[in-house]
């Protein structure tokens, strides 16, 4: 695969295998990135483009795979090796200290004398012509600003390999348009660069070669030249087999009586990171909102149930307006949510899974004291409803498979018979069985009369289940979809902002 | 290369010691004679040890509430060797031994064990308390030579030796911490740990030397006590580390990690042992010293714990609103265009 | 919570082996120990410590932790002792004051822990030296001698400590009160429920409407209310009211809370550990005067428990069945104890 003219690539990365527990991220990736390329790496969410990232940083080790850098193989097993060799990552969220100043920030960790570093960081910026200053603390810094500190990082341990991942995510136009010229200028040192994005504009604007990562192997890779938009986009599509696969579930589509009224309405709801949304969902239908990172989705879906502030709008449920209402209102007046970071939000690892499945009715179970015999009928009951795979009630959530844990959390925001239900990425991170079992579940509900909002990146997904969709970008909808409009790529193309 | 007061903190608390002492002496001028002003910085000089030590602890993210018992153990050991005749450099040494020592047994715990640190400082306080009664068997270590209950008197060019050498280790504190390459390691630690594993800090060792610099500085403080005071009794250092800890918070160290200053620190001991001699001259009786010194330290972290949230709360909104700064750019780009 | 319980019947095995190995030695250096009527009766001495513990555990379990339970006791028993000798009211009111004392300081330490989202460990650090100040302050406003205290209480109140029914002290009985009161409350109700889970992962508990700020703060409200009832059994044990008392209790409580099981890091320990802990804890010190040892070896034995404990719970529980905890968050935590 390597050609032999020339001088070895900077990277190289040959058969990367990498898994968490049972979740497969890396399936078998080979890439390389020579001097002064820009190689944009695409892909949808869990396509394992971060992970080997990390890898190539020091952060994760491989299940299996070789690196080589500049011809060697090298192991690296903590940043500080990745570091030693070249590699720095810009992290998507910068980890500076928030209570030093921007020099502090930069030369902390490097073996020179901080006069030293002053003096090269001073060099650097002025050559780059960036209005930074050494002495501003860094938690006053904009997110821009803390990018290019942590960039100037890089540079200064004279990174040859620079691993930019999201770099725009948080930065204006201008701001961005600031880095492209430093990412020139960096190519014309030789430094080679990872630029991980799925702003598909971006690809044509700044980089020299792209490589696409789809469900852990690369679709798609070379010159950004000889590719337009569309081939992209078909890389980031299903194979056809697994197209056929999803399309082969017979979906029960919804049919609105003519005058139905909707369960849940959103009359211009704004708030931070999402401005002006308005959308209906009607009983027994799925509304699919299906976008990428960053579109705001989570935000909208956490400020309706009632986590975080709306700055404006109103949200109606059944006509009421439940705007303002917090977590409990929302619940009590039929309103749930399954939050998007399982392990985060939703799970509690080391109790039951009774307690985890009742932790949202207790007071509707028993007034005081704990309604052990309801609880166990309750549990008992969505266990077999759900075949959840669980040596008994009393076995600790935590020792569940990632999808039996999902659907303990299923059952316990069911337990609280909400008439809407917001799903947000509910089959990330569990496997194909499971996967198929939570759809089963979906079109129960929906046969039942819920209505229900899911929020997905899995673009599949939400047209195996949906039979509405609106897409977000950049924090506002950009594309309604109706019943008979949904088709993948439509789908991909709205959501990468290319409408 | 000098210490620099861009942090508002040390200011404000400098500024209130300075104020603390223009009120209390425009209520009592006798207050504000140099002899009364000297006195107290005297008396400050122990808490300032015990402070300053605290806030290498306290900035990578810690706390040692066993500061006081090694004050106690270590003026224990410190006055037994000295009545016993032994040469002072033993003296010091023997302090400085049992404060060291326990800064690394310490710093172990927390590290190597994974024990958190309030239950591990408060073990080793548990343990120390009871090891120093049964070091003096009891008794209060009395009859110790002159010359060493007089060192606490000793003036350099007109200034208290110990406050002279309070002030001379908390500026070399101070210059370490904020010049030498090694001495930002500990706020980094306590600021962003993750941060700090990724441009390579060695989170562990520092963890312990931040443990070890306590103790350290418990003993010194210990060596002032026994000075000051002409002979150790049985509580000798009791509920002194409330005190340190509250002074730390009073110059602006937070609890948190990652911010503060042994400066701050200083000027936080001052006012807390300020308050103290105060409440005499201000014709209060002593009874209101622990209200008012909680009083003034719940208020403080209270302003400091709603000022981060709010700081914190405010960085988000601003991230989560770069999206339409950026969509309404790339409109505004694309319109000039067309 | 079925393997919960399993894993932790067996911590508290290893506490009832270490209660009986305890009497055991003890009874063997001085058999008076083992005389039923002799351990009933040292009870008295370590009873405010385990009944503190007992709720303490709630705050513990929350993620938190409370200091200033020793200065409760004090001021509370200056509060009854102030309210009856002073004001005149009659001991009754007086001790309904003292106990309404210790619910307001706990409500004090709690609404700063859980709402102002203060540190616990600071808060109550803090609330430690303002009520042992207040506690001071009353006494001098009040002209009381701090060195004397307030003493002469009527036999209806030196009853609550000094009595017996049937032969049990009464300080046993209210311990045993306190102790099927918290057990009820803390595994058996749906409060009991919520306490636990925010413990585990505040995040989840609040996405499941669990209304976490309000359970925090009600645990602190528990620990202080308990303060002050020990505060009134101690009061009535040494037969006056003295600002200091309980001054020095701090670390046995926090001991016999870990010792009893309860993970400084939240989510996990039960009442049944506590109880014996606390009595483990006691017998120590009981134990040890008995057989004639200076009673400063007790607080250096008291601390090397606490490590010791704390050390082995944690490889423990690193190498126990117990799968990884997921979750568990780190918003209302003690101060140094976010790396535990």
């Amino acid at each position: 695969m390597v050609e032999q003219n020339g001088p070895a690539p900077l990277v190289e990365v040959e058969g990367m295998v990498k898994s968490f527990g049972e979740n497969a991220v890396l399936r078998d990736v080979s890439l390389a990135l020579r001097r002064s390329d820009v190689m944009a790496v695409v892909g949808g969410n869990g396509a394992g483009k971060s992970t080997l990232m990390k890898i190539l940083s020091g952060i994760y080790t491989p299940d299996k795979g070789s690196i080589r850098i500049e011809g060697r193989e090298v192991s690296l097993h903590t940043p500080s090796a990745a570091h030693a060799m070249g590699v720095y990552l810009v992290p998507q969220e910068p980890l500076l200290f928030p209570n030093m100043t921007v020099e502090e920030n930069l030369s902390l960790g490097l073996d020179e004398s901080r006069a030293d570093v002053r003096r090269r960081a001073v060099a650097l910026i002025k050559r780059l012509d960036w209005p930074l200053s050494m002495s501003r603390q860094a938690n006053s810094l904009s997110i821009a600003e803390q990018q290019l500190v942590e960039i100037l990082r890089g540079l200064l341990r004279s990174a040859k390999v620079l691993i930019l991942d999201e770099p725009t995510s948080s930065l204006t136009f201008a701001e961005i348009q600031s880095l492209f010229k430093l990412i020139k200028e960096l190519r014309a040192e030789g430094v080679g660069i990872f630029y991980i994005t799925h702003r598909l504009d971006e690809v044509f604007e700044i980089a020299t070669h792209v490589a696409i990562l789809r469900d852990g192997r690369v679709t798609l890779e070379g010159p950004v030249g000889d590719f337009t938009r569309e081939l992209l986009l078909q890389g980031l599509l299903p194979s056809e087999s697994r197209k056929g696969s999803a399309a082969a579930r017979t979906k029960t589509l919804h049919r609105n009586a003519p005058d139905a009224k909707p369960a849940l309405v959103l009359d211009r709801v704004s708030g931070y990171g999402f401005r002006d949304i308005s959308l209906s969902v009607y009983p027994g239908e799925v509304l699919g909102i299906a976008g990428v990172v960053g579109a705001g989705r989570t935000e909208l879906a956490e400020a309706v149930f009632g986590i975080g502030k709306l700055v404006g709008g109103r949200v109606l449920l059944e006509g009421a307006d439940i705007t303002g209402c917090g977590v409990r209102g929302s619940i009590r007046k039929g309103l749930n949510y399954i939050p998007e970071d399982r392990r985060r939000n939703g799970l509690f690892g080391a109790a039951s899974v009774r307690a985890n499945m009742t932790s949202a009715v207790l007071d509707t179970l028993g007034r005081v004291f704990l309604p052990v015999f309801r609880e166990r009928k309750l549990t008992s009951k969505y266990i077999e409803e759900f075949s959840i795979n669980t040596t008994g009630q009393e076995q600790s959530l935590g020792a569940l498979s990632g999808g039996n844990q999902q659907k303990v959390i299923i059952s316990r925001i069911l337990a609280t018979n909400p008439k809407v239900l917001i799903l947000d990425e509910p089959t990330r991170g569990i496997d194909a069985g499971a996967r198929g079992d939570v759809y089963r579940i979906i079109d129960a509900l929906k046969a039942e009369g819920l209505a229900v909002l899911l929020v997905s990146s899995d673009m599949e997904e939400i047209l195996a289940l949906s039979d509405r969709v609106v897409t977000m970008y950049n924090g506002t909808i950009n594309r309604e979809f109706g019943p008979g409009e949904i088709a993948l790529d439509g789908l991909m193309a709205a959501s990468f902002g290319v409408c | 290369m000098l210490p620099s007061f861009r942090m508002k903190r040390e200011f404000n608390a400098l500024l209130f010691a300075v104020l603390l002492f223009v009120g209390i002496g425009s209520v009592n001028p006798v207050f504000l004679t140099v002899r009364n002003i000297a006195l107290t910085l005297q008396g400050s000089v122990m808490y300032i040890f015990l402070a300053a030590g605290m806030t290498f602890v306290i900035l990578t993210g810690d706390i040692d509430v066993s500061v006081g018992a090694v004050l106690g153990m270590s003026a224990a050991v410190a006055a037994t060797l000295v009545r016993d005749g032994y040469p002072l450099w033993a003296v010091v040494g023997g302090a400085l031994l049992v404060g060291g020592g326990t800064g690394l047994l310490n710093g172990v715990g927390v590290t190597f064990l994974r024990i958190p640190a309030i239950v591990m400082t408060l073990g080793t306080m548990g343990i120390l308390r009871g090891a120093m009664f049964i070091y003096t068997d009891g008794k209060w270590v009395e009859n110790l030579p002159d010359f060493f209950k007089q060192a606490c008197q000793i003036c350099v060019y007109g200034i208290n030796l110990f406050v002279l050498a309070a002030v001379v280790v908390v500026f070399l504190m101070q210059l370490y911490l904020t010049t030498a390459r090694r001495g930002k390691y500990f706020a980094a630690v306590g600021d962003n740990l993750d941060g700090a594993v990724l441009v390579g800090v060695p989170v562990v060792r520092i963890r312990i030397a931040a443990f070890v610099v306590s103790g350290l500085c418990s003993a010194l403080a210990g060596l002032v006590y026994t000075s000051q005071i002409g002979f150790v009794g049985n509580v000798a250092g009791n509920g002194t580390e409330m005190t340190a800890i509250a002074a730390c918070v009073i110059g602006g160290v937070s609890l948190a990690g990652g911010t503060g200053s042994v400066a701050g620190a200083l000027f936080g001991a001052v006012i807390m042992n300020t308050i103290n001699s105060a409440l005499v001259f201000l014709k209060v009786p002593a009874y209101w010293n622990n209200t008012i010194s909680g009083l003034l330290l719940l208020t403080m972290v209270l302003a400091d714990s709603l000022l981060h949230r709010y700081l914190e709360e405010k960085a988000r909104r601003k991230r989560l609103n770069a999206r339409f700064a950026r969509a309404a750019e790339r409109r505004a780009c694309d319109d000039a265009r067309a | 919570m079925h393997v919960l319980k399993r894993y932790l019947l067996r911590w508290e095995s290893v506490l009832v082996l270490l209660l009986i190995a305890e009497i055991a030695i003890f009874g063997r250096i001085n058999p008076r120990f083992l005389n039923t009527r002799v351990l009933l009766y040292s009870v008295n001495d370590f009873v405010c410590v385990s009944i503190i513990s007992l709720f303490m555990a709630f705050v513990v379990i929350t993620g938190g932790i409370d200091i200033s339970g020793g200065s409760i006791i004090g001021l509370t028993s200056v509060v009854v002792g102030v309210l009856w000798k002073q004001a005149g009211l009659d001991i009754v009111s007086a001790s309904f004051a003292g106990l309404a004392t210790g619910a307001l300081c706990g409500a004090f330490n709690g609404f700063l822990v859980a709402f102002a989202g203060v540190q616990a460990m600071v808060v109550t650090l803090g609330g430690m030296m303002f009520f042992s100040g207040l506690a001071l302050v009353l006494v001098g406003v009040s002209g009381v001698s701090a060195f004397e205290g307030i003493s002469g209480f009527p036999d209806g109140f030196m009853e609550i400590a000094g009595g017996d029914l049937w032969g049990v002290p009464n300080p046993v009985l209210i311990f045993a009160a306190l102790f099927a009161v918290a057990c009820v409350l803390l595994h058996c109700t749906n409060y009991g429920r919520r306490v636990f889970l925010v413990g585990i992962n505040p995040n989840a508990a609040r996405y499941s409407g669990l209304g976490v700020r309000s359970v925090v703060m009600s645990t602190y409200v528990l620990s202080g209310l308990a303060a002050s009832i020990a505060g009134i059994v101690l009061t009535s044990y040494l037969g006056g009211a003295r600002s200091d008392l309980g001054a020095e209790l701090t670390l046995p409580i926090v001991t016999a809370v870990v010792l009893g099981g309860v993970s400084i890091t939240g989510g996990r320990g039960t009442v049944v550990g506590v109880a014996i802990a606390g009595v483990v804890v006691g017998l120590l010190r009981f134990g040890l005067q008995m057989a004639g040892v200076s009673s400063q070896y007790i607080t250096v034995g008291t601390g090397m428990l606490l490590v010791v404990s704390a050390a082995v719970r944690g490889l423990a529980f690193r190498v126990s069945l117990l799968p990884r905890r997921s979750g568990g968050g780190d918003n209302i935590k003690g101060g140094g104890a976010r790396r535990g």
